[in-house]
């Protein structure tokens, strides 16, 4: 009954929620963020809404709630970690922090999955992460991911398997080249009377690009692009030697001594090379690093990780603050979708769209629900195939429904999933970051010779 | 305790509805113990989800059959604690019941099911140029079932009326599973009795809505909104006497007082109130072009001479939406300033409100409790958010205190226990307040008439 202790079977209440009270005391259980939840509007259990979720973490740190129990492990486990929940709170609760605080208190009443825990090790160190991509890379030069995306069917280990490998094949770069360059004679010429698009603005900071852990291992083209147009746009890119995975898919599994550990290599290596600003092109992992400071919440460590996260920008807001220059015309429509770890947990809607409107001849269409997951999610795909294929494939639709040629969202996560759940219809599934746009814009316009 | 349901009963349910839309799991029924009133938590037996009337029918024949109480729940929003279980009750739920059955724009009617958010329907029904007027300050989240069985009001209810001056027909699954038909096709009294008008506003009692026949609005052509900023809640209250006096239709009449202003402008919904003004009235005024500036102009004038600090007008739409949002998203931006909240509902006559505002903040004194006060200025309805933690047991029977004094309070200038809220658990020992035994007996024989059996929502407004 209400507010009596129990006795929990898996002995004492871990200690990283209950120190934690304070977050989540400011839900008043209004219920404004059910509507918001993803998991919530397909399944109608409140216990898979934020609400109900952070329900079952307060009903733990009162002791009447084993977090070893199924309710506590299945729900918070299929939390997609959207946070579309924060941007709908009016009492700002802080569901993202919780959610990880909770499910490290999960992980640590009942072990995870062998394959979550895979991933983590291969993603938390550099060698078996350079090992685990070149095979990636393999399968992907060789056309080998694409043939068993056709081969395979069915549920299951297949299923699954199929599904990774369309994500795979998904991270194959767009042909760009092939999408026309001007819709008049001089078009992007006239669109740069001022001459702002010719000359780059003077000099504005020194910048550190992260390499990322999927980025550097599958879209090093991304980064490329991003040093590219960064300096196109005055910007002093500097290389950062010796940085680490951000640690992103290690809080959000509930590991924060590993994402920590990853965070300090961060920390130190950037501050190394002393940088005015530490520049993120993946959504996720821009998040993660903002949220530094908090993730050493109460540490020797946290004023250092406040300053660190004060530096983080997404790439579109730096290319934003700064212009950015206007490229030559790369004629092609693109499905935008908004990454949930840019507008919910950034707050940066915008400025993604700002950098397309500096690449003339882009006929950007926002799908119709752009501010809903697309089911990502780092591998929700495979470890919650049946509702993650739901989300996915409603994301898909929306995406067809544009009937533009390319999707185009600024996550590397984002881009697999819209790209996997696009080619396992048969569709071309081409998707590009936006970056990628404004690159292939600037390599016409010649801002690169 | 919570007693767990018999398998058998949890196995026929299950073949109604589905495996997965049966909860029996006492870890798993925990997220169900309150709606939006937090004070109270009681676990459901079971939660049951189902997707159409045919299934509502068949789970309730089943429960009746056993005997067993019925808890009907929308999105849980409710703040008189009227979705609160009875722990040997049964919740069912009409999340997945969120179809938009039909828009008929010619006719301006649509039929929903009833976990339909009262906004979506908004939305839904703009590309007619017709909306849907009752407009809670939870429309983002709260459904149009839980609105039938609130009678739910909000902001624009001072010029639109509440619910009840919308809903047309309803298909009503009776406890026994029976369906009927109350009303339909927009002539909801037009043979007999008006069942629907009894059924809008029942808490749940007399039966689970399935099928919700609304009527639409054309939207208005012109809006102006007007921010009034004054010292101090005494002045605010003066000004919106002489507006209405002064034979202006607002829209909308809002207040919001200097703890409420404080605690939005900390929140996402920041709406850009100067937070050292004593007391905000936000002003609406909808209708045909011609007029509206006039009506605002008026307004102002009323503002200025009860001694407002400033007025404002948004100038766009961007801003009419923000200045609203900070308005409607208050209660939820208290949590920022307390970990409990009570949020009261109470109307009195319009004239009297300043000085029952002035006795409330005593009162709050007297219980050393803060008490934030954001209401319906134009209709004299009434919210005081009394803030809390329930840890501290001494400080929830001051807040018991204090609710019943207000309520006290509020009745003997000639108001009521109520404007929108509802009743529910909450408001239950407030009813003898206004109602005489005849009275309440006539309740209780209403209810009789539609569950004899008194197995829905028992314990909620009338024992």
């Amino acid at each position: 009954m209400a507010g009596t202790p129990v006795t929990l079977k898996g002995g004492s209440l871990a200690g990283a929620l209950e120190a934690q009270r304070e977050r989540l005391l400011p839900c008043v259980h209004c219920g404004f963020c059910l509507p918001a939840c993803p998991t919530y509007n397909r399944l109608g259990d409140e216990n898979d809404s934020p609400r109900g979720r952070l329900h079952l973490m307060l009903a733990v740190v009162e002791g009447r709630l084993d977090p070893s129990s199924d309710a506590f492990q299945t729900h918070l486990d299929r939390c997609l970690g959207c946070r579309a929940c924060e941007t709908v709170c009016p009492s700002g609760v802080e569901y993202g922090t919780l959610l990880e605080l909770a499910r490290e208190t999960a992980t640590e009443a009942r072990r995870p999955d062998v394959f979550s825990r895979a991933l983590l090790t291969v993603m938390g160190s550099r060698a078996l992460r350079a090992l685990f991509f070149l095979g990636g890379r393999f399968m992907r030069v060789t056309g080998l991911a694409n043939v068993a995306v056709r081969r395979l069917s069915g549920d299951g280990i297949a299923g699954k398997l199929r599904f990774a490998l369309a994500m795979l094949s998904a991270t194959e770069e767009a042909g760009l080249e092939r999408h026309g360059r001007a819709s008049g004679s001089g078009a992007w010429v006239s669109a740069a009377d001022d001459g702002s698009s010719l000359t780059p603005s003077p000099p504005v900071g020194s910048a550190g690009v992260l390499h990322g852990c999927v980025q550097d291992g599958l879209y090093a083209r991304i980064n490329e692009a991003t040093a590219r147009t960064l300096d196109a746009n005055g910007f002093d890119v500097r290389v950062v030697t010796r940085q680490d995975c951000c640690g992103a898919l290690h809080a959000h599994g509930g590991d924060l001594t590993t994402a920590r550990r990853l965070a300090l290599r961060n920390i130190e290596a950037f501050e190394r090379v002393g940088v005015d600003w530490v520049v993120v092109n993946a959504a996720g992992c821009g998040a993660a690093m903002k949220e530094y400071g908090v993730l050493f919440e109460g540490d020797a460590m946290e004023e250092r990780a406040r300053a660190f996260s004060d530096k983080v920008r997404d790439i579109s807001e730096l290319l934003v603050s700064a212009g950015p220059r206007v490229g030559a015309p790369v004629e092609c429509s693109v499905a935008y979708d908004h990454p949930c770890h840019l507008m919910h947990a950034q707050g940066v809607t915008a400025e993604p769209l700002q950098v397309l409107n500096a690449v003339p001849g882009v006929d950007v269409r926002v799908v119709a629900k752009a501010d809903e997951c697309c089911g990502g999610a780092g591998i929700y795909g495979m470890t919650h195939p049946d509702l993650g294929a739901r989300i996915g494939g409603d994301k898909v639709a929306a995406v067809r429904d544009t009937g533009a040629d390319l999707a185009c969202t600024p996550n590397p996560g984002c881009m697999m999933q819209i790209g996997a759940g696009l080619r396992m219809e048969g569709a071309s599934g081409e998707v590009v970051h936006p970056i990628e746009l404004l690159d292939q814009s600037y390599q016409r316009a010649g801002y690169y010779t | 305790m919570t007693q767990t349901l018999v398998p058998t009963v949890a196995d026929r349910l299950r073949a109604i509805v589905g495996s997965d839309h049966v909860i029996t799991q006492p870890d798993r029924l925990v997220a169900y113990e309150s709606d939006g009133l937090t004070a109270y938590r009681v676990a459901p037996r079971a939660v049951v989800l189902p997707e159409t009337t045919e299934q509502v029918s068949k789970v309730l024949e089943v429960l009746h059959g056993e005997g067993i109480d019925v808890i009907p729940r929308g999105a849980g929003t409710g703040l008189s604690g009227g979705a609160l279980p009875s722990s040997d009750g049964v919740i069912v739920g009409t999340a997945r019941m969120n179809r938009i059955l039909s828009i008929d724009d010619q006719n301006r009617l649509a039929t929903v099911q009833p976990g339909v958010i009262n906004a979506r329907l908004t939305k839904a029904t703009e590309p007619y140029g017709l909306y849907y007027a009752p407009d809670p300050a939870s429309q983002s989240a709260c459904t149009l079932g839980g609105n039938v069985a609130e009678n739910s009001g909000g902001p624009h209810c001072l010029k639109y009326g509440v619910t009840s001056r919308y809903v047309t027909g309803l298909t009503v699954v009776m406890a026994d599973g029976e369906v009927v038909r109350f009303g339909g096709a927009g002539l909801e009294a037009a043979a007999g009795l008006d069942l629907v008008g009894l059924f809008v506003g029942s808490e749940g009692c007399f039966g689970i809505a399935t099928e919700i026949e609304v009527r639409l609005l054309p939207k208005a052509e012109g809006v102006r909104t007007l921010l009034g900023l004054f010292d101090t809640m005494a002045a605010a209250g003066h000004a919106v006497t002489d507006i209405i006096s002064s034979g202006l239709m607002p829209a909308a009449v809002e207040i919001v007082d200097h703890a409420t202003i404080v605690a939005v402008e900390a929140s996402v919904f920041a709406a850009g109130y100067p937070t050292d003004a004593g007391a905000a009235l936000v002003i609406e005024f909808d209708g045909t072009e011609a007029g509206l500036d006039d009506d605002a102009n008026r307004a102002e004038q009323c503002c200025l001479a009860a001694g407002a600090i400033e007025v404002r007008r948004a100038a766009s739409e961007e801003e009419r939406i923000g200045l609203w949002k900070g308005r409607k998203k208050a209660f939820g931006a208290m949590g920022r300033i307390a970990p409990d909240l009570l949020v009261q509902d109470a109307t009195v006559p319009r004239t009297r409100l300043p000085e029952v505002l002035a006795r409330i903040t005593e009162i709050g004194e007297e219980y050393g409790l803060n008490i934030a006060n954001v209401f319906h200025a134009g209709d004299g309805n009434l919210h005081p958010n009394i803030l809390f933690d329930r840890q501290n047991q001494d400080e929830l029977e001051r807040v018991e205190r204090a609710s019943r004094e207000i309520m006290t309070l509020c009745v003997s200038v000639g108001g009521t226990i109520t404007g929108e809220h509802g009743v529910g658990i909450d408001k239950r020992g407030y009813m003898p307040l206004v109602h005489n035994e005849v009275e309440l007996e006539m309740l209780r024989r209403a209810r009789w008439v539609f569950d004899p059996g008194g197995n829905l929502n028992p314990g909620k407004v009338v024992q």
